[in-house]
């Protein structure tokens, strides 16, 4: 079955590489990245791994900052589309989320007092289920579409965004909201170390000396938009939303299967939406996350179903910020396809010969209108996104 | 194009599978017991529905099941007994499988587990089994392991709106050919901290029973379950319990939007006051049902509702309702044994937040 394209008309992120798109961009092709042992929570493991940040950033009281910064980058996906309230509120308008801790009814503080026999504080939990990252954005906006959030783990933004698409496609909404978001805590710092695939330096994706991930932080949304919402308006796409795959290893909780066997199925899938031709892909952000096992099945099977097309990890930029990973990924994306380059894969120095290549180490141009987002996840999920540059699909 | 339900997999306080459920539903009598709690430090007996997994083993070697946790053992039953409902559980070909599950909270036992190794041990001694365990997809995850499904597989977590949208999505994978099966599946877990934060909230029950068509007060009990349906749009699969036709989720659901003339209307009103008002609003309709007495207040509830109008539909009759057809606005309760008479029941959901999910199920 092959799909009509979707349009992309606005985008909005915020990570520690920006408070904006445009901070974000300026900030990546020039090299920039500062990660450093958190500044927002203290731990008393001997090693201080560093993460991305987001320095200036403060959550309403009330909120949890995962919502937060979904909240962020749905505005200033928002005000890029040019959609004012009055019209929005003329259309029915979908919100679709990925995250990882912004569903999770995990505080801290709520269970140390539980534990030693207090009575914690119930605004903790009120907290987190006044906060579902889709229901906070619908909510501020006053949507009254469709409204889900994906908890995938780490493709959770890639799946939002591709089923904002079907939504799209199959007239459940008119424009929908998509994208993902996740904050910095400990729970997760201290979950990955545990797992020991965090990097106790800057992550470095696909070299040889990689150890693993820096956790990072981030929201990232993108608006979808019908055509016939799109027409009426005569908006200009920003980019198009070509293809979705999807397929489960259904091999491990937090490995991937040796053989990718999931990830080709995805890129398969992903391609045939629109009959699509390996050999025109300009560019891949590929999911890159320095650990040693993702980048080797990453790359092993990026060479056998992509040969030669570049590929980069903007998490060296980033850090891993999970839940809102594969949606600020596809906005950097859909921002390259029309700079028509990509930057430097940061962190990489040294090829390691048991990966199937090596990422850019340049900013590098590159002439095609076509880029594919792919995204791993514990869980075994695999999921990949294509996405056109507006005016050539 | 047709989505068939093909079979049926739950687990709950009345028991486990679909004929403990009937009987249940027959019967009206919901089962709950209690969770043993800390309140400041002393102990407190609360009132809950639980689920008994100990059928998984029929299912799954014990070895299997060493590092599962309680969350995944809920829907590896749910998801097994829903196979072995359609007469598929031979069938070892899954890989056309999708998975959806619908989960409110979460592996919500062992992501407290998880903080309580660091709080008890330090952060060095973080468990990293409990971490990888602690994952909202976790449990879809290992159906995906265990049954080797190896389509897509999502969560959605929208907390008492969470088995609409996931069937939202389940739909749309089957319409747009993504996979030939789903096996959608709600799930809820009831841990310590979950139920101390349920009681701190709500209190200690009033009632023994739950009321939920009693819309004004408050008689919710907290429970918890799986609730799974194996989903086909495969053209020689037509022979089910009954069809999806459709699935509408949004907010703010408009009095005259319930076009289902005289079908019956499932109501997943739960018990819980501060949401009775908007059902007994939306809901001034020819005939009602409301089961959730049997299963309690979960976000898994909409998935048994669901499945007993799968059952109602097959059976063509309907079942009594648990709390005698105590009700507190105008409507018309269905009592047991009734002709179904339509060919349609439709299962309306409502949440704090003016949300709705509308599940339309169509008789074969």
């Amino acid at each position: 079955m092959t799909f009509s394209p979707v349009a992309i008309t606005g985008l909005g992120c915020i990570c520690a590489a920006g408070n904006s798109l445009d901070d974000c961009m300026r900030s990546i092709f020039s090299g920039a990245r500062n990660p450093a042992p958190p500044l927002r929570f203290s731990s008393n493991h001997p090693i201080r791994y560093p993460v991305f940040e987001i320095p200036d950033f403060a959550e309403p009281s009330g909120m949890l900052r995962t919502s937060a910064l979904g909240l962020h980058a749905a505005r200033e996906a928002l005000a890029d589309a040019g959609l004012e309230r009055e019209f929005l509120d003329t259309l029915r308008v979908g919100v679709c989320m990925g995250t990882t801790v912004g569903c999770a009814m995990s505080n801290e503080t709520f269970c140390r007092e539980y534990r030693s026999g207090n009575l914690p504080d119930m605004t903790l939990m009120e907290t987190i289920l006044r906060s579902n990252p889709a229901s906070v954005i619908a909510r501020e906006f006053g949507f009254y579409g469709p409204c889900q959030t994906i908890v995938n783990a780490c493709s959770s933004g890639t799946d939002a965004i591709g089923l904002a698409a079907s939504w799209i496609r199959s007239g459940v909404c008119d424009i929908a909201l998509a994208g993902g978001a996740d904050e910095l805590g400990r729970i997760t710092y201290l979950g990955f170390i545990s797992l020991l695939i965090s990097d106790e330096n800057p992550c470095r994706p696909f070299d040889i000396n990689r150890k693993g991930l820096n956790l990072g932080e981030a929201g990232a949304v993108l608006v979808l938009e019908s055509e016939k919402v799109r027409s009426i308006r005569r908006k200009k796409a920003r980019s198009f939303m070509l293809g979705y795959g999807s397929a489960c290893d259904a091999y491990h909780l937090t490995a991937p299967r040796p053989d990718g066997a999931g990830l080709k199925s995805a890129i398969t899938e992903a391609l045939a939406c629109n009959v699509i031709n390996p050999s025109s892909i300009a560019f891949v952000n590929a999911h890159g996350t320095g650990t040693p096992e993702n980048d080797k099945v990453e790359t092993r099977v990026l060479a056998e179903m992509l040969p030669g097309v570049p590929f980069l990890s903007t998490k060296g930029y980033t850090g891993h910020t999970l839940g809102a990973a594969g949606a600020i990924e596809a906005v950097f994306t859909a921002a390259c396809l029309e700079l028509g380059r990509i930057p430097a894969s940061a962190g990489f120095v040294t090829p390691d010969p048991e990966l199937g290549g090596t990422p850019v180490t340049e900013i590098t141009s590159f002439d095609g209108t076509i880029a594919l987002s792919g995204s791993l996840a514990f869980g075994g999920n695999n999921s990949v996104i294509i996405l056109g540059k507006a005016g050539e699909s | 194009m047709k989505i068939t339900i093909l079979g049926i997999g739950v687990a709950g306080g009345f028991g486990t599978g679909v004929k403990e459920m009937h009987d249940a539903l027959l019967s009206g009598q919901g089962n709950h017991s209690t969770i043993l709690l800390e309140n400041c430090g002393e102990p407190l007996a609360l009132p809950a529905f639980r689920a008994d997994t100990s059928r998984l083993k029929d299912f799954v070697p014990q070895k299997a099941l060493r590092r599962i946790d309680n969350f995944s053992k809920l829907g590896l039953l749910g998801a097994y007994l829903a196979l072995e409902d359609a007469g598929l559980l031979a069938d070892g070909c899954h890989d056309q499988l999708g998975v959806v599950i619908a989960t409110g909270y979460g592996a919500t036992g062992t992501t407290f587990a998880f903080i309580d190794s660091f709080i008890n041990d330090g952060d060095i001694c973080a468990s990293p089994t409990h971490f990888a365990n602690s994952v909202h997809n976790s449990a879809a995850a290992n159906i995906s392991m265990l049954l080797g499904a190896t389509g897509p597989c999502s969560t959605i977590s929208q907390f008492h709106h969470s088995v609409p949208s996931a069937l939202q999505t389940a739909s749309l994978w089957l319409t747009e050919g993504r996979a030939d099966r789903v096996l959608f599946g709600a799930v809820e877990e009831l841990s310590e901290l979950i139920g101390y934060a349920w009681y701190r909230q709500r209190g200690y029950p009033v009632h023994a029973g739950m009321k939920p068509l009693m819309t004004g007060m408050e008689s919710a009990l907290i429970g918890e379950g799986a609730a799974f349906m194996l989903l086909s749009r495969r053209d020689e699969e037509r022979e089910g319990y009954c069809q999806l036709e459709q699935v509408t989720t949004g907010k703010g659901l408009a009095p005259g939007f319930l076009d289902c003339a005289d079908d019956l209307l499932l109501l997943g009103a739960d018990g819980r006051q501060e949401i009775g008002a908007a059902y007994a609003t939306v809901a001034e309709h020819p005939r009602i049902a409301c089961f959730t007495g049997l299963y309690s207040s979960s976000s898994a509830g909409p998935a048994f509702d669901l499945a007993a109008a799968a059952l109602m539909l097959k059976n063509d009759q309907t079942y009594p309702d648990p709390s005698g057809g105590t009700c507190d606005f105008q409507a018309t309760v269905a009592t047991g044994g009734e002709i179904i008479r339509t060919s349609r029941i439709s299962s309306l959901s409502l949440s704090e937040d003016n949300g709705f999910g509308l599940v339309t199920l169509k008789r074969v």
